[in-house]
Formats: structure tokens, sequence, C-alpha cells
């Protein structure tokens, strides 16, 4: 009978284009405007490495001012020390961990007619390749001896090798930076996680930076850091006194199997703070955390504030535009009562006559989600003119965007189909039949 | 077959209650061939309405078959009148938007026939009433009689024991509705009963059993010799209450 009521429904659909057209176009503006925010959410509140987000662990120490936490929540700063994250790496009581911190370097190519130019790079400790599972090209991660002896080695993104080698195999080669050869010992394939979750203090959203070299290269002050500064007294004079403050601008990831060494790792660092509350340091109360990937970015509140209340707000006007085709629809299935008395006449029952039009309802909301897809499309494309780069990868529809927003239209104007049908299936069949 | 026993049929609207049917009594036998008469606003059509179970009566019992029909559930009544029941109405009521073949083909829907067996009976059907060869044409390109012949193709498609007309021939011309006429009764000849509701009094005439109605009271009208050649029939009570009326009614 399927078949036979989809027939029937694109009889009536072109019966009556006009109120059809208006039906999909309530649809589709709805969905268009409900698939737009949903999609920017979803996408940004998407696990970026699922299968061991939660064995990834963001470090977090109370080491701020003993008067005034660090923010509102109580919570500790939400990057550590130098002296703290380069004494937590040396330790090594994680399976994995890794230190790191935002860069900004110039890159001086060889050859006459090249120019030099400025990249964003990432200063961090070897780890940070097997723990985040990025994928190379060419060659590998450089060694934690490299880390300890302050080589000068380089791992370049798939991009800034095509810039620089032409997308050769430059693994062995010299690049010139800030003065230094840089060997190279890996080229990264395509890698871009979204949200940017190893370091969202710098933007959840950016891209990955173009270049990574030892965390240790930062104990001089050659490399300039890119990423956010924050004391809570002076630093002192000088590099070394710089490194040696309470100013907090490194982050630092561990990877804990389970919970048995997340429990260790923890008791760790309480006794790391305890012996350095000895020493002076770390004058407020105990407040270390371990965040998993998950817990980590809903702290840092990856998905904007704004753009919740935007999906709010899209999702009500969809339920306008439902109600507008709860109203077209009703218009519609009541002046086909005498049609509705002659089918049960002729012995249709009521889930006949529900599904015939509930069919009806289905194929105008599919209709109508087409149409919503094609909005929504369009609507992340200006979503990605209006804020740019950073919004660029997150203004996608994906295949399960695309599957909800055709279930959601399909829900949505069976929903908005019930009251009509329900209306028109409860006319008295004799008195339509009279009135024809 | 039809039984009916001391039915009544009360509409409500607001605080007032019209009885359009009261006490009705009636016995229809299968082959019967049925004309129900009376003037306007008398029941006639509620009357069909409950034969047909478009409507449930208010009182009283309704037997098809043996089966009470005041207590079978609306999906019950739908396929029972889908099985059992065809409908011809005054005004066609075919599918506009369908052509003829759409049209005949709705019923055998309902009844979950497979496309090879409704094809079948479409077609059996539309060239029973002639018009075989225009199944491909929308209702709009038919003159009225054509219009009510695939009507009929249509109430007779799923082979129906019973066939009830709602003024078959109110809206054709006397050429036309002889025409119509003939064709129900080559019908019933076939076995088929029918109860047809008509203003018409000769083709009331035709029928073998003719139903008056009044106020909501039924009763018969039996053809007698002298009386019938005068245009005046005698009236035979089906119900206790209500025959002196009909027979004042007719002036017998």
């Amino acid at each position: 009978m399927l078949a036979y009521y989809l027939r029937l429904a694109l009889i009536s659909i072109r019966q009556s284009p006009g109120l059809s057209l208006l039906m999909v176009l309530a649809i589709g503006l709805g969905i268009g405007a409900a698939m737009t925010t949903v999609t920017v959410n979803y996408l940004m509140s998407a696990n970026p490495i699922p299968h061991k987000s939660e064995q990834l662990f963001y470090v977090q120490l109370d080491s701020w001012d003993p008067h005034q936490a660090a923010n509102e929540n109580g919570d500790p700063p939400d990057q550590l020390t130098y002296r703290d994250a380069t004494a937590l790496l040396a330790a090594k009581k994680a399976y994995r961990q890794v230190i790191q911190a935002q860069i900004g370097t110039v890159v001086e190519p060889e050859g006459k007619d090249s120019l030099p130019f400025q990249v964003s790079g990432r200063a961090n400790s070897a780890d940070f390749f097997a723990i985040f599972d990025v994928p190379f090209l060419y060659g590998g991660a450089w060694s934690e001896t490299a880390d300890s002896e302050q080589q000068h080695v380089v791992v370049l993104s798939q991009s800034l090798n095509e810039r620089l080698f032409g997308g050769k195999d430059s693994v062995g080669q010299k690049v010139k930076m800030a003065g230094d050869y840089y060997q190279v010992v890996g080229v990264m394939a395509n890698w871009q996680p979204r949200p940017r979750f190893y370091d969202v203090t710098t933007g959840a959203f950016n891209e990955v930076e173009e270049l990574f070299v030892p965390f240790s290269l930062l104990a001089e002050p050659k490399l300039s850091r890119n990423g956010n500064t924050n004391c809570w007294k002076p630093s002192g004079e000088g590099y070394p006194a710089f490194l040696n403050s309470e100013c907090v601008w490194t982050q630092m990831w561990v990877e804990l199997r389970n919970d048995s060494e997340k429990q260790q790792y923890l008791d760790f660092l309480n006794a790391y703070v305890e012996e350095q509350k000895k020493l002076g340091r770390f004058a407020r109360p105990l407040n270390n955390r371990l965040s998993d990937v998950m817990q980590w970015m809903e702290n840092q509140q990856v998905v904007a504030e704004d753009a919740s209340l935007m999906m709010v707000m899209s999702l009500m006007f969809l339920l306008v535009c439902l109600l507008n085709t709860i109203g077209l629809l009703l218009a519609k299935f009541l002046s086909k009562a005498p049609q509705i008395g002659l089918r049960q006449a002729l012995g249709a029952s009521r889930q006949h006559l529900f599904a015939q039009y509930l069919t009806e309802a289905g194929c105008i909301g599919l209709a109508g989600g087409l149409l919503g897809l094609l909005l929504a499309w369009l609507g992340l494309q200006g979503v990605t003119l209006l804020y740019g780069d950073s919004m660029k990868g997150l203004a996608e529809l994906d295949w399960v965007m695309v599957l909800l927003a055709m279930g959601l239209a399909l829900l949505s104007s069976l929903l908005a189909g019930l009251y009509p049908t329900w209306r028109a299936c409860t006319v008295q069949p004799s008195q339509q039949l009279k009135s024809q | 077959m039809l039984k009916m026993k001391q039915l009544g049929k009360v509409f409500h609207t607001g605080e007032v209650s019209t009885h359009a049917l009261r006490e009705v009594d009636l016995h229809v036998k299968e082959g019967d061939f049925v004309s129900v008469t009376g003037p306007s606003g008398s029941g006639k059509t509620t009357f069909l309405n409950i034969a047909g179970l478009l409507e449930v009566a208010s009182s009283g019992e309704f037997l098809l078959d043996g089966d009470n029909v005041n207590l079978l559930s609306d999906s019950q009544r739908s396929k029972m009148r889908n099985q059992k029941i065809g409908f011809i109405f005054q005004g066609f009521n075919l599918i506009p938007e369908l052509n003829l073949f759409d049209n005949v083909d709705v019923p055998l829907r309902y009844r979950g026939f497979d496309a090879k067996e409704r094809k079948r009976r479409i077609e059996q059907q539309l060239e029973l009433v002639g018009l075989a060869s225009r199944m491909k044409h929308l209702p709009s390109q038919l003159s009225g009689g054509q219009q009510q012949r695939v009507a009929i193709a249509r109430a007779l498609a799923t082979s129906p024991r019973f066939l009830l007309a709602d003024e078959p021939t109110g809206n054709l011309d006397s050429q036309m509705a002889q025409s119509v006429m003939a064709l129900l009764e080559d019908i019933n000849r076939q076995g088929t009963t029918i109860i047809m509701v008509t203003h018409d009094h000769g083709l009331a005439q035709r029928a073998k059993r003719q139903i008056f109605i009044k106020d909501g009271r039924v009763s018969e009208l039996t053809a007698v010799e002298g009386l019938h050649s005068a245009g005046l029939e005698r009236v035979t009570p089906l119900h206790t209450h209500g025959s002196a009326d009909a027979a004042r009614q007719l002036g017998v």
C-alpha cells in the first residue's frame, strides 16, 4: 500500500502546487536554519579522538595566587608553569606525557627568489606524536634524546613540506628558521582534529601548526612563543627568571590507560605539590586536576554559549515553521473531507486514511528536508564568510548531518501532519457524501 | 440478511434533539430490490447511511448477515463495508484527479487484492458498464450518465452482496436515468440485493419492494391491483406506531 499512498501523495501535491510549495518552503526554512546551527554545535562538540579520549588527560595544578583563585569557578589555572611542566615530564610517571607551547617563527627558504615567511609552530616533547596519534607521510617523530639534547630537528606539516620541498620526501633536509638550521625528521600527513583539542587555549578551531620542534629548545629565547602567558606575580628580570617564574604558559597531557594509572598519577601530582609546598610554593589548597578530552572541552567551553543560544533560537524557528505547516496541512486535508468520506464509504479504515495522509505529509517533509539541506549548506557558507577561517571545517555537512536533516524533516512533517490528519479522519463520512 | 429491530437515530445539536429514524423494523432478504421514497428530510438518507454502516443507530438492533453491527469497532465496520456493501451516490462521487481505472481501483485496494486480480476486476466491471475503452479518461471527460456507470462499476468491483444507491438517477436526464435503472435491474437479477433511495415514483415502482419513510417512520407499500393503476398503493405498516400517519399521507 505504501507505493499506492506515495502515488496518491504525488497526485495530491501536484494538484495544489502553490499550497504544497508553501509547506515545503516552511519546512525547508525551518530545517535549514536548524541544521546550520545544529551542524556548527555538533562539530564543535564532536569528540576529536574518540578511540582514546578517555585515556588522555589534561593536567592542571593550582599554583596560583594564595589570595585569589585563577578564575571565578575556583578551578586551577588552565596552563602550567615551565618549571612544573618540565619537572613532571622528567618524572615520567605516566604511560606517555607531553608538554607543549605554541611558537611563531620565520622560515627562510633556500634560493635567491624565495622570501622568508612567518609560520605558526609548536614546541613539544617527543611523545606529542604518539599520544595524539599524529599520522606521518614521511619519517616520524624525534627521539627523547633529541628532546634532552636540544637537537635542532623539525617535523613539517604536509602543506609546509609542499611549499618548501614540493611535496617530496624531505626527511634529512635542512630548514632554516630564525637563523638556525633544523633537520627534517618527519612530515605529517594531513591532520586536523576538530576541535583542535590538544591546545584549546590558543583557539579550539584554529588550524594545526605548520611545524613542530622539541620543547627543550624553549630553554633558549631564540624561538618566540605565541601562546597565552598568565602571571599572578612579577616574573623577574631576564629569560631564566621568566622560566623559573610562577607564570603559566605550558600545557601538559598524559596518557593513562586505566583508572588505576589515573589514580596513581593523581597521587603523584598531589605528592609533587605537597613537596613544592614545603619549598614555599603552592600556597592554595590542594586542587590538582586530571580532565579527559571531553571534560576538558567542556571545561574550556569549546561550544561557545552564543552558538548554543543560536541553536535554541533556530529550533524555535523550526517550531514556528512547523506550526505554519500544521495550519497549511489542516487547510489542505480538510478540503479533502469529501474524498475522505468517500474512501471511508468504499472501505477505508481510519488506519488506511492516516497512512495515506501521513505519507503525503512525509513527502512534503522530505522535499522540505532537501530544500533545508540546500539552505543549511548556504547558511554554513555564510557562517564561514562571517567568521573566517576559524570556522572552516566546522561549516561542513557530513553524512550524519544529512541523515539528521532528512530524519528531522520527516519527523517534523509527520508530527505536523498528525493533527490535520486526525481532524480530517474524524469528519462524518455521511455528511461529506451528502454534501458532494 | 439485513434486519433492523426497533432502530432509532437521534441527532443532537446543542439542546435540540432531532429524531431522524423512529422504531424501524425491517427485514431485507437476499436478492431483494427495495426502493425507499419519502419527502425531503424524512430520514431516507439517514436510513441508507445506517444500512451502509456509515452511521451508527442510537437505539435498537441492526443485524447484517447475523452480525450486530452496533457492536463492531470502526475498523470492523470498514472491513464489513468494503466486503459486503457497494455505494452509488446521486453526485457520482468519483475522485476527479484519478482516471476511471484508478477510481474503480479504490475499494479493491482496501480489500487487499493483488495487482493482477484488481486489474481483472476493474476491466470486467468497466466492460460491464460499457466504458472499458475509456479507462484512462478522467471523470471530467465523461457525461453524467457515464460517470454514474463508473460509480456503479466501482460499487460492484468488490462483488458486494448489497448495493446501496442514494438517488442514483437524481442528476441524470430521463433517458440516462432509465439506462442506469435498467443496469441496476440487471445487477439485481444476477443476485445483488439493492436498496435504492429515490424521489422518482416511476423508478421506485420498478423495485420489488417499496419502502416509504416519513418523519423517521418506515412503512412498506404493497401494490394492489386497481389501486396501482390509479397510482396508489396500500400501506403495510412495518412498525407498531406511525402506520396510520403514513396511510393518511397517502390518502389510503
